[in-house]
């Protein structure tokens, strides 16, 4: 079984037929996706990729049956969108859309909460799952290939990249999450973290980091007191200067932590291989995997 | 977004907060004019974007109109931490008895907004967070009420205060609570907030930082955003809607993505200097990617470019187009190495290499970052 999604997950579009909304739909569908409806208000009606549009996720709703949903409405609108999908009743939102004003964000992730939804975003590149096949999102099919690597990434591109690094060598992943790297995202690393840790399909999570925030260190403190599979990880920006530092206030709420190295620190004495670059995330990653067998 | 002292302070006086009476100037003649309208002694502040400037000797007190212009004079031209000051704020000199903090930010991780009081402020409240973690009290906000009267109090009270300075420092925390939600702000801080020897509070220092994705529903702040981008190159890529930071080395470069593009500088320094850090975000067009390689072209010194996307979001086949546009226009004779895998990569890969693009097909970003060292190296 993959985390969030199977093979049978029925998704809406919201925002389907605007530029990236309608381009994205025909590679998820492409890859295998189960896509039953889009919308977008004032559009009902239309068929787009042979996808029935409606005006509003109720009247979708009415029509066919819907787990999740995926959103490209532009910034401004994305507050209200996920309203209108967590007030229908869809149970898992991926929130791609990027530059999502911080404040809306918290207002979305309240009351997703206080409704029992899964959010995943913004700014995340979705999630797949190669073996059902499905993806919600913008994954790139051809970097990724099904196994048993649970990958979660604060970083999109680099998630494409080190699935690739991965796949080259054989080695598949279970399912993939992008959290995005937005200063506060719906769902947290370590949720995935535990989702991973119950997922039977899954044996070795890999954690693609980077600088910023306190995610990782709470991740780190999950994994040394209850995680019972294997961690590789890998934090990009340790090159880069403490420079997008919130000021005192935001240094008072991370307590000395959040640069590279309190990461790395961290997670390595929780007891998670660390690599120094991207690369050696898939070396790391085979040692394990030999120390298991 | 963060603004200057005397420009937070006017949005901080319209919610009530007590501001020191002042006047901002940005030449000594202006400055000496504001020092006569708000009366002797003053204290002259530099409007710098950077924390610390007292000790870098951006704040400094003039008891007579002389001492104004000179101070002004020397604030005016100094480096100040690397900055410039924009003018200087001639506010009243305080007789200070006490200081206090006063913060609201953002807990990432929570996803919520917490306020933050401390009764030892002026001083450096992140060190104390590290020597007195006992003297900061703060709670987090429910984001859909905003910060309540009463919390503010309660939260007020653990500071010690009672009476009527219980009720005026919980009301101008009320009031800064309001103003971070109304303005998006990731940080809003009154350090320190003073109690004059006369027994009135001010807020002496005042630092508001707007959520730079919030700007379109604060648009007189979006024009001045844009103004205030001082390197000239920074400005001209946020018009083209993409991230570029100016670097000091001579390798340009240009990634799709914040992790991929910091993991590719951290390779990248292996042996080389990156000239820049741009990224494209998820708006590709042929268009973005053409402005793109200008703007890193514009060096005058650099020896090659990296080019490092995906195909996710981007249609990285416009993209290339867009490169070898400009490759071809500009007759751009260094030497540019391309990684670029996802959808279409086939297609991209073909526009690349016929455009004079050294293509490298390998998922590993080292692999290529290895062949631009080669480049780099010559012909052996």
């Amino acid at each position: 079984m993959a985390i969030l999604v199977g093979g049978e997950t029925k998704v809406l579009v919201q925002g389907i037929t605007g530029r990236t909304g309608s381009v994205q739909t025909r590679l998820m569908l492409d890859y295998g996706t189960k896509i039953v409806a889009g919308v977008t208000p004032g559009k009902g009606g239309q068929k787009l990729h042979g996808v029935p549009v409606y005006d509003s996720v109720k009247e979708a709703k009415e029509e066919h049956h819907i787990d999740a949903s995926v959103v490209f409405v532009p910034a401004e609108f994305v507050k209200e969108t996920c309203f209108e999908a967590i007030d229908a009743k869809i149970k898992l939102i991926v929130l791609v859309t990027e530059r999502t004003p911080v404040y809306d964000t918290m207002q979305i992730k309240a009351y997703a909460k206080a409704n029992e939804t899964w959010v995943i975003g913004p700014t995340t590149p979705g999630v797949i799952s190669p073996a059902e096949p499905i993806k919600i999102g913008i994954l790139p099919a051809n970097m990724f290939c099904p196994g048993k690597i649970g990958l979660i990434s604060r970083s999109g591109t680099l998630t494409y990249e080190i699935a690739a690094n991965l796949c080259e060598v054989g080695i598949g992943q279970s399912t993939a999450v992008g959290i995005g790297a937005d200063p506060v995202v719906c769902t947290n690393l370590v949720d995935i973290l535990k989702l991973f840790n119950e997922d039977s399909q899954t044996e070795v999570v890999t954690i693609v980091g980077e600088v910023g925030g306190v995610e990782e260190e709470i991740a780190a403190q999950f994994i040394r007191e209850k995680m019972s599979k294997p961690v590789v990880a890998y934090i990009a920006g340790r090159s880069v200067p403490s420079g997008k530092r919130m000021g005192h206030a935001g240094a008072i709420v991370e307590r000395g932590r959040g640069s590279a190295n309190t990461k790395i620190k961290a997670l390595r004495e929780a007891n998670v291989k660390v690599a120094e670059m991207p690369d050696e995330v898939v070396e790391l990653v085979k040692e394990v995997l030999q120390e298991k067998d | 977004m963060r603004l200057y002292e005397h420009e937070a302070k006017k949005l901080f006086r319209n919610y009530g907060i007590p501001v020191p009476e002042g006047k901002v100037a940005f030449s000594c003649p202006e400055a000496v004019e504001a020092a006569m309208a708000v009366g002797l002694p003053v204290t002259v502040k530099a409007q710098v974007l950077v924390g610390g400037r007292g000790k870098a000797g951006g704040i400094q007190f003039a008891r007579s109109l002389e001492e104004v212009e000179k101070i002004s004079s020397e604030i005016l031209d100094a480096d100040i931490i690397g900055h410039k000051a924009q003018g200087v704020l001639i506010e009243k000199k305080l007789n200070i008895e006490k200081e206090f903090y006063l913060g609201a930010t953002i807990d990432g991780s929570a996803g919520k907004p917490v306020v933050i009081v401390s009764s030892e402020g002026g001083g450096d409240i992140e060190e104390m967070t590290r020597t007195h973690p006992q003297k900061i009290f703060s709670i987090q906000v429910d984001v859909f009420k905003g910060l309540r009267s009463y919390e503010a109090r309660d939260l007020v009270k653990k500071l010690g205060l009672n009476g009527e300075k219980l009720l005026k420092v919980s009301n101008i925390l009320y009031s800064l609570g309001n103003l971070s939600k109304d303005y998006d702000a990731l940080i809003a801080e009154i350090n320190p907030l003073v109690q004059t020897q006369e027994g009135v509070l001010f807020a002496a220092d005042a630092v508001l930082e707007v959520d730079d994705s919030s700007l379109f529903r604060h648009p007189e702040l979006q024009l001045k955003a844009m103004e205030r981008i001082r390197d000239e190159l920074e400005r001209e890529a946020k018009k083209l809607g993409v991230t570029y930071v100016n670097l000091d080395g001579d390798i340009g470069l240009i990634c799709s993505g914040a992790g991929l593009g910091m993991a590719t500088m951290d390779m990248i320094r292996k042996e080389a200097e990156p000239a820049n850090f741009l990224e494209t975000g998820g708006g590709m067009t042929k268009e973005l990617m053409a402005g793109a390689l200008r703007v890193v072209m514009k060096k005058k010194n650099i020896k090659a470019v990296f080019i490092n996307v995906y195909g996710g979001i981007n249609p990285i086949d416009q993209g290339a187009e867009g490169i070898v546009k400009v490759i071809k226009e500009e007759k751009i004779k260094i030497p540019i190495v391309a990684k670029a895998l996802g959808n279409r990569q086939e297609e991209t890969w073909d526009i690349l290499e016929k455009g004079g693009v050294k293509v490298v097909k390998e998922s590993q970003t080292s692999k290529a970052v290895e062949e631009l060292f080669k480049l780099l190296k010559g012909p052996e």
